[in-house]
């Protein structure tokens, strides 16, 4: 049996602690409402930017001039471009110098060369628009500054259901405290939710597939919060269009924009068309924006590597100083122990697996969803994608317009509605269930929810064929989940996550097949043609009635 | 990736265990000075760890097959 906590009550719940779940939690508090922050981990390092990042998408007008135009065409033209709602993107650029200033005075240093420094994601003679900063502490600044406006921080407490009224409307949330012995369940009434738990990580096999957790973004992150808010009734967009970053091989992070160096073939001649030679100010956008150059190469028998050779000393230590910042610290100690010279050596670099980042919750520019009290920021959001600059800007209006909206709300006791008994049930009978022949542990269901996802809604490959016997294998799956037993906190906590995975895989699939056509890294052998009909039109689907339905809505331009 | 603490170092202040974003350590037992690494294939190399250790007790060790990959890197050229 579960154990209940007392109920709390807030104005404003946020569901996940990273940079946007903070921007949320201290913007709510700023326009006086109560806040609680529920985290799985420990806010001071946790995320996506749990050691730093060292570069953030940024207008400045004295920088970029007072028409930001051109640069607006330079992001939409980027890698986090392409199925934004340009709404969201323009007010982005009216916002984020701004949360660029607020960090600056709390401590994280946006300038730390002394003026605003522009650098690397760059083409030769274009704008650059990629702020660099030092961010390797930015979450325990962003910590305390919360804690200075006296948000209430619930660490090893994830959020996993968003609690609804008769009328649909988001009332609370249910989540699982972590803290003691065994789990605990804890509901929190709040006037409104905002959903923060991140990209979703996880859902395909990892190129280490016995090391699941060697991952470019957080592994923690794995759809918390679009399986809840699909579960809830919201709608979700783009979840159909496929997304991965690139990388060192077979070390996996984030940050290749980082490096300076060419991306090079083995007899060192550059493979892109954009620098014949390491420079700071650009590195190399190939990888970028050919998102097909690793795995077409090394189908012509290619490996491609990462080439320093060449790089100025001085720019050689600026590009550890920002991996340092970037959460890379492994990284160069990794290099280091392994005898790693750049000076020497190249490291090859491939494609990662697909990952959920600018395909999620579909929100409007005020963050709302379509769930009334509902709330999405950054990361989950299907719309809108600037990683990090999206966590400040778009985590900060979540929570300003959460707060905003819970002075029109009434308070109502989260606790007496139906789905918390429902959890009540799930948790306790994950709890209770012996480890047995029919009871699955969380690995065994996270790893068949990634071998279906990675063979049957595939880069490379999709067709109506493969999504639906895939879909009919998901859902096995997910029955299966149903049986999952656990052993302790820990692995209470990765049961609800694939849980949610399985989830989340099914919403993929069901976009997918809707997506008749051949888009981007949305291959379908069956619908090779792109058909022009589908511009600017997005895949969307949301639960009516205990059934999913999938349907089609317009970017806005 | 586990983290390997050096036992001659570490206070035992639990800063590891408690900032850890994938609870590799896990559960810690009462009475146990140096942590106890419950989840180690749960790492995720983030070094928070060894960041955040104010005894610097901690060194991750990298597992073979997360290895980088690299050979001589001849120059650049155009041609
Ligand atoms: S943070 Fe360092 S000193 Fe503290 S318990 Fe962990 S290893 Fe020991
Ligand atoms: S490196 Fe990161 S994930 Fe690994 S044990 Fe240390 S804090 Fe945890």
């Amino acid at each position: 049996m579960i154990t209940r906590k007392t109920p709390l009550a807030c104005d404003v719940l946020v569901a996940g602690g990273g940079i946007a779940g903070l921007m949320a939690a201290i913007a709510a508090a700023e326009e006086g409402a109560s806040v609680i922050l529920a985290e799985k981990a420990n806010t001071r390092r946790s995320g996506s930017g749990a050691t730093g990042n060292d570069h953030i998408l940024c207008y400045i007008p004295e920088v970029h001039g007072e028409d930001p135009a051109e640069w607006l065409a330079e992001a939409e033209a980027s890698q986090i471009g392409g199925y934004n709602d340009m709404d969201m993107f323009r007010f982005y650029v009216t916002q984020i110098f701004d949360r660029v200033k607020q960090w600056d005075s709390w401590g994280i240093p946006m300038r730390p060369h002394g003026d605003w420094e522009f650098n690397g994601h760059a083409k030769p003679d274009h704008m650059r628009i990629w702020l660099k900063y030092a961010g390797q502490n930015q979450k325990p600044i962003l910590t305390r500054e919360a804690l200075r406006r006296g948000v209430t921080i619930l660490n090893r407490t994830p959020f996993h259901e968003i609690v609804t009224n008769r009328r649909g409307e988001a009332i609370g949330g249910v989540c699982v405290d972590l803290n003691g012995e065994a789990p605990a369940m804890q509901v929190i009434s709040a006037r409104s939710v905002v959903l923060a738990t991140g990209h979703t990580s996880r859902l395909y096999t990892p190129k280490t597939p016995a090391w699941m957790f060697n991952t470019a973004n957080c592994p923690a992150c794995s759809g918390a919060g679009r399986a809840a808010a699909y579960r809830a009734g919201a709608r979700m967009v783009n979840m159909d269009l496929p997304m991965h970053h690139a990388g060192p091989k077979y070390f996996t992070r984030c940050g290749k924009a980082t490096w300076i160096g060419v991306y090079s073939g083995l007899d060192g001649k550059p493979i892109g068309p954009f620098v014949t030679k390491p420079t700071k100010e650009l590195g190399d956008l190939t990888g970028d924006i050919w998102m097909g150059m690793f795995a077409q190469k090394y189908k012509a028998g290619e490996p491609v590597f990462m080439n320093c050779r060449g790089i100025a000393e001085e720019d050689l230590d600026y590009m550890r100083w920002g991996l340092s910042n970037e959460g890379n610290t492994g990284l160069l100690d990794h290099m280091e122990e392994e005898g790693i010279d750049l000076h020497r050596h190249m490291v090859e670099f491939h494609q990662y697996e697909p990952i959920l980042i600018g395909r999620g919750i579909d929100a409007n520019v005020r963050c709302e969803t379509t769930v009334p009290g509902l709330y999405a920021a950054s990361e989950e959001l299907g719309n809108f994608r600037a990683d990090m600059g999206g966590a400040a800007v778009f985590g900060y209006e979540s929570g300003r317009q959460a707060a905003l909206s819970a002075r029109t709300r009434t308070e109502e006791d989260a606790a007496a509605a139906g789905t918390v008994e429902q959890c009540a049930g799930l948790y306790s009978a994950i709890l209770d269930r012996e480890a047995g022949p029919g009871a699955p542990d969380w690995r065994e269901i996270n790893t068949a929810v990634q071998q279906i996802m990675t063979e049957y809604c595939a880069l490379e490959v999709r067709s109506e064929r493969l999504l639906s016997v895939g879909l009919q294998y998901i859902q096995r799956i997910q029955q299966k989940a149903e049986q999952m037993a656990c052993t302790d906190c820990h692995t209470f906590m990765r049961c609800l996550e694939a849980r949610d995975l399985a989830q989340v895989a099914e919403l993929v699939i069901r976009c997918a097949r809707e997506r008749r056509e051949t888009r981007g890294k949305h291959n379908r052998v069956d619908y090779t043609f792109t058909n022009p009909m589908n511009n600017d039109k997005f895949v969307t689907i949301r639960q009516e009635d205990g059934r999913p339905v999938t349907g089609w809505r317009s970017k806005n331009k | 990736m586990p983290p390997v603490i050096d036992k001659t170092k570490c206070t035992g202040c639990r800063t590891c265990a408690a900032i850890c974003p994938l609870d590799v350590f896990g559960r810690q037992s009462a009475g146990i000075r140096v942590p106890e690494i419950r989840y180690p294939d749960e790492c995720w190399h983030c070094n928070a760890c060894v960041l955040d250790c104010p005894a610097q007790a901690i060194r991750l060790r990298f597992p073979v097959p997360t290895m980088l990959l690299y050979t001589d890197a001849p120059a650049i050229s155009d041609g």
